[in-house]
C-alpha cells in the first residue's frame, strides 16, 4: 500500500513513517502543501495523511487542490485543533476521516484501514465471522463459541462483532465507543472496561484459550492465533 | 498651522453637511421670493392699469362733451390734471413735480393737441406713434430721454381725435426694487445665520464622535481599560459611546478570562507533567521489565488524562466567553439518555449502584450531540467515582413549559457545603476528589452554550441533586 504522509513536523513525521512502515505501507514523506502536491502528481498512492496546520498552506486546501488534481485516494487529516471544523466535517461526509492529536497509533492504523476498506469495493459481505473457534451468524445475531451458543444481549453481540472484524489488531476504548456506541469522547471512568469483561466473562469463561486480552494502556485485542 | 486647521475643517464632514444644507435653504428661498416678486409686480400693474383705463374713458367722455371753444383746451386740462393726482403707487415727495403722468390728445390730422405734462409732446407723440399704443388696452411706451416707460392708455373719440394717458412706471418698480433690497439684505442674514447654526451644531455633533475616535485610538496603545467618553444626552452618539464602552467591555473581559485561563493552564499543567517525567525516569532505573511495562502504561494514562484536561479546560473557557462552536443537530434527548445509561449502567451495577431511569417520552432539542455526551458522561463520572455501594441515582427527564429538565438525585453524601455556592466553578473539587475540578463546570458550561442552566443543591433527606434545562424545540411540545 503506499501512503503519502504529509506532516511537517519532523518528531511526528518521523514515529509516523516508521510505524506505517511497520504496518506494511510504503511510505513517502512530505513536510509541505508544494512538496506534497508535486508527490501526488509524479506517484499514485492508496491514501494520503495530512496534516492540517503545513507552514506554507492550509491541508484542506491541499485536499481540495489534490481532489481537483484528480487524486481520488481517501485522506485521513490530522489536527492539532481540538474542536474539528465544519470544513474537516464537509470531508469527512465526502469519505475522508480525521483524527485529532494526540493520537493512539492504534487508532491511526485502524483508521487507515476503514478507509482503505470503505474505498475497495469489497466482496459480497459474508453472513458469517469466525475467529478461531468463535463464529457469529450476522444474519441471526448469534454467536457460538466452540458450538455452544452464547447468551449475548444484542448491544455485547456488537461489540463482539466488531472486536471479531478487527481481530488481531489493538482496538481503543475510544474505537469501541464511537464504533459501539456512536460517541466520541474518553469516559473520565472504566465504563468501556467493564463492558469488555462481560463479554468476556460471556465469551471466554473459563476457557482454556482466553481470546479477548487486555492490552494495557492502549485498549483490547480479540485474538486470531 | 492655521493653513493647516483650515484645511481639516474645508475637508470636515462638518463644513461639507453645512454647506450643503446652506445650498439647499439658500435655493429654496429664493424660489419662494421669485414666485412671490412676480406676484406682487403682477398685481402693481393691474391696478395701474385699471386706474388707466377708468380715467381715460372719462377724460374721453369729458373731451367729447365739452363744447369745442376756447374753453375746451382748458377745462379738459384741468380734468386731466385732476386725475394725475390720483395717481396709484404715487410715492411722497413727487407731488410738486408731477412728471409721473401725462396727458396727450392727438387730433384727426395726426397733429398733438391738448398737452398736460413735463417734457415736449412731439417727443411723446412720436413714441405713442412708434409704440402704436390705440387703445383702452394699456401697453408699454418707452419716451426717449426718459429711462423708465410709460403705460399708456387711449381713447378715440367720435371727432377722431385720440386721448392718451400716460403714467410712469417708475413707482412700481421703485416699490419692486425695494422689495428686492430689503429681501437680499434679510436673505443674506438668513443664509449667513442658518449657516453658522447648521455648521455650528453639526461640529459640535461630530467633534463628539471625534472624541470617541480618538478616545478609541488611545485603546490598545495603552491599554483596555480606557473608556470612550459617555455623552449626557441618550441620542445617536450617545448610544454609540454606550455601544462601543459595552464592547470594550466584553473584549476587556474576554482578555482577563483568557489571561486567567492561560495563567490556570500554564499551572495546572505543570503537575501532570512532573509526575509523568518521574514515572519515565523511574522506568529507565528500574531493571525489572514489569515495572517498566507499568511505568509506560501509567504514562500513558496520564498523558490521555492530560490531553482531555486539556480539551475540557478550552471547551470550558470558550463557552464561558461565548465562543464555543456548537454543531446543532435535532436530538431525541430521551434516547441519547437512554445509550448514556445502557454505556453505564454495567459499571453501576459493578460497583453496587442502582441506577433508575425516568421520563415522559421523546423530547427533541437542537443540540451538539457530542456535547451532550460528554455532559452526561461527565454527570455520570461523577456519580460512579463519588457514591457508595448500594446507594441509587435517580435520572429524570421531564417537560417543563418549554424546557426539557434533566434531574440526576443520589442518596449519596451530597456535596460538601462549602462547595455549595461554588459547584459549577473551574476547578471546584471536593476533598476526597481526583478529578480535575472541571466536570461540573463543563456541564455547566454546555448548558449555557445551549441556553439552558445547570443548578446543584443538596436535598434535605441527604443526597446531591443536579438540575439541567435546556430549551426543547417549540414543535415538539404537544
Amino acid at each position: 500500500m503506499r501512503l503519502l504522509l504529509v506532516e511537517d513536523e519532523l518528531d511526528i513525521q518521523g514515529f509516523l513513517r516508521r510505524s506505517l512502515e511497520e504496518a506494511g505501507y510504503h511510505v513517502t514523506a512530505t513536510s509541505n502543501c508544494v512538496a506534497a502536491e508535486r508527490a501526488a502528481v509524479e506517484e499514485t498512492f492508496d491514501i494520503l495523511i495530512v496534516d492540517l496546520g503545513l507552514p506554507d498552506g492550509d491541508g484542506i486546501t491541499l485536499i481540495l487542490r489534490l481532489r481537483e488534481l484528480g487524486v481520488r485516494a481517501p485522506v485521513l487529516i490530522l489536527s492539532a485543533r481540538r474542536s474539528v471544523d465544519d470544513r474537516v466535517r464537509g470531508l469527512e461526509q465526502g469519505g475522508d476521516d480525521y483524527l485529532t492529536k494526540p493520537f493512539a497509533l492504534a487508532e491511526l492504523l485502524a483508521r487507515l484501514r476503514n478507509l482503505l476498506k470503505r474505498n475497495t469495493p469489497s466482496t459480497a459481505e459474508s453472513a458469517r465471522l469466525r475467529v478461531m473457534d468463535l463464529e457469529l451468524d450476522l444474519l441471526r445475531r448469534e454467536a457460538t463459541r466452540a458450538g455452544q451458543l452464547l447468551q449475548l444481549t444484542q448491544q455485547e453481540f456488537v461489540l463482539l462483532e466488531y472486536l471479531c472484524r478487527n481481530a488481531g489488531r489493538v482496538v481503543t476504548r475510544t474505537m469501541i465507543l464511537e464504533a459501539v456506541w456512536g460517541m466520541r469522547f474518553h469516559p473520565d471512568t472504566n465504563v468501556v472496561d467493564v463492558h469488555i469483561y462481560r463479554l468476556r466473562g460471556k465469551v471466554d469463561g473459563d476457557s482454556k484459550q482466553p481470546l479477548i486480552r487486555t492490552m494495557r494502556g492502549v485498549g483490547y485485542v480479540l485474538k486470531d492465533r | 498651522m492655521s493653513s493647516k486647521i483650515a484645511k481639516t475643517a474645508f475637508h470636515s464632514a462638518a463644513w461639507r453637511i453645512s454647506l450643503w444644507a446652506t445650498i439647499a435653504f439658500a435655493l429654496g428661498t429664493l424660489a419662494v421670493f421669485v414666485f412671490l416678486h412676480s406676484f406682487v409686480a403682477q398685481d402693481i400693474q393691474r391696478r395701474s392699469d385699471a386706474w388707466l383705463s377708468g380715467e381715460v374713458e372719462v377724460l374721453g367722455d369729458v373731451a367729447e362733451r365739452t363744447p369745442k371753444d376756447a374753453l375746451y383746451g382748458r377745462v379738459v386740462g384741468e380734468v386731466a390734471e385732476l386725475a394725475s393726482r390720483e395717481v396709484p403707487n404715487r410715492q411722497a415727495g413727487s407731488a410738486a413735480l408731477n412728471d409721473s403722468v401725462f396727458f396727450l390728445q392727438i387730433l384727426p390730422d395726426g397733429s398733438p393737441g391738448i398737452w398736460v405734462g413735463q417734457g415736449d409732446r412731439n417727443v411723446y407723440s412720436q413714441a405713442i406713434r412708434v409704440a402704436r399704443a390705440a387703445s383702452e388696452k394699456p401697453a408699454d411706451v418707452r419716451v426717449p430721454g426718459i429711462s423708465i416707460p410709460y403705460r399708456v392708455a387711449a381713447d378715440k373719440s367720435d371727432d377722431g381725435s385720440v386721448i392718451y394717458l400716460g403714467l410712469s412706471e417708475r413707482d412700481e418698480l421703485h416699490v419692486l426694487r425695494n422689495l428686492r433690497l430689503r429681501f437680499a439684505a434679510l436673505w443674506a442674514v438668513l443664509v449667513f445665520l442658518g449657516y453658522a447654526i447648521v455648521f455650528s451644531a453639526t461640529r459640535r455633533m461630530l467633534g463628539r464622535v471625534r472624541d470617541i475616535t480618538q478616545a478609541a485610538s488611545q485603546i490598545g496603545h495603552d491599554d483596555l481599560s480606557t473608556r470612550v467618553p459617555a455623552a449626557a444626552r441618550n441620542d445617536e452618539i450617545g448610544q454609540l459611546a454606550l455601544t462601543l464602552n459595552r464592547m470594550l467591555d466584553r473584549i476587556e473581559q474576554t482578555v482577563g478570562q483568557l489571561h486567567t485561563i492561560t495563567d490556570s493552564l500554564a499551572h495546572d499543567l505543570r503537575s501532570p507533567i512532573t509526575a509523568i517525567r518521574g514515572r519515565l525516569e523511574a522506568s529507565l532505573t528500574t531493571d525489572d521489565e514489569s515495572d517498566r511495562d507499568e511505568a509506560i502504561i501509567s504514562t500513558i494514562d496520564l498523558l490521555d488524562r492530560l490531553t482531555e484536561f486539556l480539551n475540557t479546560s478550552l471547551d470550558v473557557a470558550e463557552a464561558k466567553a461565548g465562543a464555543l462552536r456548537l454543531h446543532l443537530a435535532e436530538i431525541d434527548i430521551e434516547e441519547l439518555l437512554r445509550a448514556m445509561i445502557d454505556l453505564y449502567e454495567p459499571s453501576m451495577t459493578d460497583k453496587g449502584i442502582h441506577i433508575v431511569l425516568r421520563t415522559a417520552g421523546p423530547l427533541c432539542l437542537l443540540a451538539d450531540a457530542a456535547l451532550m455526551h460528554r455532559m452526561i458522561a461527565n454527570l455520570l463520572d461523577n456519580e460512579l467515582k463519588h457514591l457508595r455501594p448500594a446507594s441509587t441515582v435517580q435520572v429524570e427527564l421531564q417537560l417543563q413549559d418549554t424546557h426539557a429538565v434533566l434531574m440526576l438525585t443520589d442518596d449519596g453524601p451530597g456535596f460538601e457545603e462549602s462547595l455549595l455556592a461554588h459547584l459549577f466553578e473551574r476547578r471546584i473539587k471536593g476533598r476526597e476528589s481526583n478529578g480535575h475540578g472541571l466536570g461540573l463546570a463543563f456541564v455547566d458550561a454546555v448548558a449555557r452554550a445551549h441556553g439552558g442552566a445547570a443548578t446543584g443543591s443538596n436535598r434535605p433527606d441527604g443526597g446531591a441533586q443536579i438540575q439541567i434545562a435546556l430549551p426543547v424545540i417549540a414543535s415538539s411540545i404537544h
